[in-house]
């Protein structure tokens, strides 16, 4: 009995603490609690516009892969109207989330799922904890407190559920430029820097898919199917000595494969220094080089 | 399996509600065994055939030196010797002693390149190996029986608690209490739980935040001052002791829920006044275990003052090497028998066998002296014991002795580590108030309402929440 009432106690006191620390303390002084509201990535201001959109002809998914590298004017220009709702380290766990959350909603004639294989080997809490802050509570944020199992989840989760009980992020503006970024409307983030120095060497690496994520995923497939969305998955261009440092690519191109079109714009597709701002993330060169091919080749297939 | 682990944090109620619910000592005692396989198994399962082969020929050896003449026994007990540290160093020294032995000739320029094994170290060999060595050499001396109970053995050697990193417990004082049945203890649960929790701040607060820092300096140690090097060398001090000690705590409270009691490992060796008082302090079941086996059998302190000084050498370089097969500790050991020589030469290593400062609540001056000289020295040994290599300690040591110890400018940042500081100073209270006890949370509050101990606890559990390290980290002294 002393411990159940100890337990009962200990959890009050817990969810108590959390709420007052997120509320009080500073960032770096609550190291396993964090809110990035308005964070890198822009995901907030993405969820608030796509609240007022009813159809797209193409909706993108995926990592910062895909809201830094979609770039949603080019595609407007060729008169395809487009929502990207990548997210930052975005994992087949939060597009699933995402996609029952908003795929409903909105009318969608075809997905552009980018495909990352180091997103099947995330644990997912990074993005987990970017959407927790910034997009919607229900139900379904349950699924990321128990595919993660992180404590950092935990915490965040018990913040988020205080703040959106007490809206209290409803007055909140997120600048749309941050960091040399810059929101672009529609979704996509343009970055500012310009070129990329990539080291001589990287040494060698493979990928460790985990298996729930793999789950997750052809979840996710299977989702946009029931839904009668035609849909391509990409696997966006990141820079040749990031992707020739991993020795397993084919394991992971054969089970994106399987699932539907497959488009991999790997390796040598672009120019390391001229067209990424870091080993993963394309320059605005780099975007708009990548883009008018992934036109080409959408309005091909 | 990881005591920081949701793995055990399923696993520990499973076998505790088992265990319970189970009527008689052989049930329990079952429950234990298997459980306890499985918790080493978690790991690597090939290594399971190693513990049962220990369980298997110490418990069939012992029986037979319980009823052999006086030759046969000393044979047998030979047998079990090689066979025990043979093991232990085929897995732990084997390429050691090769690379040794290839540097020696290279010195005298004759080359070969021999095989090595591709090995790896199986978890906690060194203990469960000390411990089954225990039981035969205390089944020769006629201290104990020889068990008849195979499972009651097989519990002792693999108590799941204290399998992988002990405390390193004697049959003397851990068979008999698995020869009987064990009785729930609602008061002794709760004290287990407490000491639980303490382990675990210990661990995930306190080592774990230390070791980011640790880790980040040594691992680029030509980059950072003196001053950091030394702030580095100090958090480690810090961090080995939240590990082990936190490790052995966790282990303690775990074995108290089972109405098992193990021995006290740790008794605020910080809080020492001079090196010996340390090593009475410091992995207490390692160092009286070395003290009953080797130091007493060698001659102890009743001997010649030469040979006395060899026992003592002997004891603190053995206790170095079973660390791990690297120079670095047989280094760190000789450096803590040179701590120790003056005070075994002027008489004085059993001055302090008290508590400091034990009738009041703060230490006199010269005790505060005392204890911070105590510290330093352990913490410019544990360079050795945290480096890669002797070459690297002396380079750190060197960068320590020089001016740049007043140079303080770094890359690292500073409010994080001033948050681990102010974690580190509210862990010494705490060690402080309870540096009288066996472990600092066993008294303290205990006489207050429970409105005020849940609170207590209660925030005990959000400092853990709130700070712990969340990245799954090993205990340091898997690795031995």
């Amino acid at each position: 009995m002393h411990i159940v009432l100890f337990l009962v106690f200990t959890t009050c006191l817990y969810v108590f603490c959390i709420v007052l620390s997120g509320l009080v303390l500073p960032q770096k002084l609550r190291p396993n609690l964090m809110y990035p509201l308005g964070g890198n990535g822009h995901l907030f201001s993405r969820i608030q516009e796509l609240k007022q959109i009813d159809s797209v002809d193409v909706l993108f998914l995926g990592s910062s892969h895909a809201y830094r590298g979609f770039d949603t004017r080019i595609f407007a220009d060729s008169s395809i109207s487009v929502f990207n709702l990548g997210s930052s380290a975005q994992t087949p766990l939060q597009t699933n989330i995402l996609l029952k959350r908003y795929l409903d909603k909105i009318k969608v004639q075809h997905i552009i799922y980018e495909v990352y294989p180091g997103t099947l080997c995330s644990d997912g809490v990074e993005a987990s904890l970017d959407l927790l802050a910034n997009d919607g509570f229900d139900f379904m944020n349950f699924d990321l407190l128990i595919n993660t199992k992180h404590l950092k989840v935990l915490n965040t989760f018990i913040y988020a559920a205080f703040r959106k009980y007490f809206r209290l992020d409803d007055d909140f503006k997120e600048p749309k430029e941050k960091y040399d970024d810059l929101y672009v409307k529609g979704g996509f983030v343009e970055k500012k820097a310009k070129a990329y120095h990539p080291p001589k060497t990287r040494a060698t690496n493979t990928f460790k898919h985990k298996a729930n994520q793999v789950k997750y995923f052809k979840e996710n497939i299977a989702l946009i199917k029931s839904q009668d969305i035609k849909f391509t998955l990409v696997i966006a261009p990141v820079t040749s000595s990031l992707y020739s440092s991993y020795t397993n690519h084919d394991f992971f191109e054969e089970l994106f494969a399987k699932q539907g079109t497959l488009l991999n714009y790997n390796p040598k597709f672009l120019d390391d220094s001229l067209d990424f701002y870091d080993a993963h993330h394309l320059n605005q060169r780099g975007v708009e080089r990548f883009n008018r091919v992934l036109i080409r080749d959408f309005k091909k297939d | 399996m990881l005591f920081n682990s949701l793995d055990f944090a399923v696993f520990l109620p499973l076998v505790f509600a088992l265990y319970w619910l189970s009527g008689s000592k052989k049930t329990q005692n079952l429950i234990l065994f298997l459980a306890s396989l499985i918790f080493y198994g978690w790991w690597n399962l090939r290594f399971l055939s190693l513990i049962l082969f220990s369980i298997l020929l110490d418990f069939f050896l012992a029986k037979k030196i319980e009823k052999s003449t006086d030759t046969q026994k000393k044979w047998l007990l030979y047998l079990s010797l090689s066979a025990n540290l043979g093991l232990l160093g085929v897995f732990k020294y084997f390429n050691f002693f090769i690379d040794s032995f290839v540097e020696v000739f290279a010195f005298f320029s004759v080359q070969f390149s021999p095989t090595h094994l591709n090995i790896i170290l199986p978890v906690g060999i060194s203990f469960y190996t000390f411990q089954t060595l225990s039981y035969s050499i205390d089944v020769y001396r006629g201290k104990i029986k020889a068990s008849n109970d195979f499972i009651a053995f097989g519990s002792f050697v693999s108590f799941f608690p204290q399998l992988v990193a002990g405390p390193i417990e004697r049959a003397t004082n851990l068979l008999p209490q698995f020869q009987q049945k064990r009785v729930f203890n609602y008061t002794q649960s709760v004290d287990g739980l407490r000491q639980i929790l303490w382990g675990f701040i210990k661990k995930v607060v306190i080592a774990d935040h230390c070791a980011v820092y640790v880790n980040m300096i040594y691992a680029d140690y030509t980059e950072y001052s003196g001053f950091w090097l030394l702030m580095a060398s100090v958090l480690f001090a810090f961090q080995i002791y939240g590990d082990f000690s936190g490790y052995s705590d966790i282990a303690i409270g775990t074995a108290k829920l089972f109405g098992v009691s193990l021995m006290q490992n740790f008794a605020f060796p910080y809080f020492s006044r001079d090196i010996a008082e340390f090593w009475r302090r410091w992995h207490i079941s390692l160092s009286t275990w070395f003290r009953d086996y080797l130091y007493i059998p060698l001659g102890g302190s009743k001997t010649s003052l030469v040979k006395q000084i060899r026992n003592t050498f002997a004891v603190f370089l053995v206790s170095g090497f079973w660390h791990g097969a690297n120079f670095t500790f047989i280094v760190w050991g000789g450096l803590n028998a040179l701590y120790f020589l003056p005070l075994l030469l002027g008489k004085k290593n059993r001055r302090h066998l008290d508590v400091v400062a034990q009738h009041s609540s703060f230490a006199s001056l010269k005790e505060l002296y005392q204890m911070a000289t105590t510290f330093l020295i352990t913490t410019l040994a544990w360079v050795f014991f945290r480096a890669s290599s002797v070459e690297q300690a002396c380079l750190i040591l060197k960068k320590i002795c020089s001016f740049s110890l007043f140079n303080m400018t770094s890359s690292i940042s500073l409010k994080p580590f001033a948050v681990l500081i102010l974690l580190l100073f509210t862990f010494l209270v705490v060690e402080w108030m309870g540096r009288a006890d066996r472990y600092a949370l066993e008294r303290l509050f205990t006489t207050y309402s429970r409105a005020v101990r849940f609170s207590f606890y209660a925030l005990l559990i959000v400092v853990i929440g709130l700070f712990m390290q969340t990245t799954q980290t090993s205990f340091i002294y898997f690795q031995f």
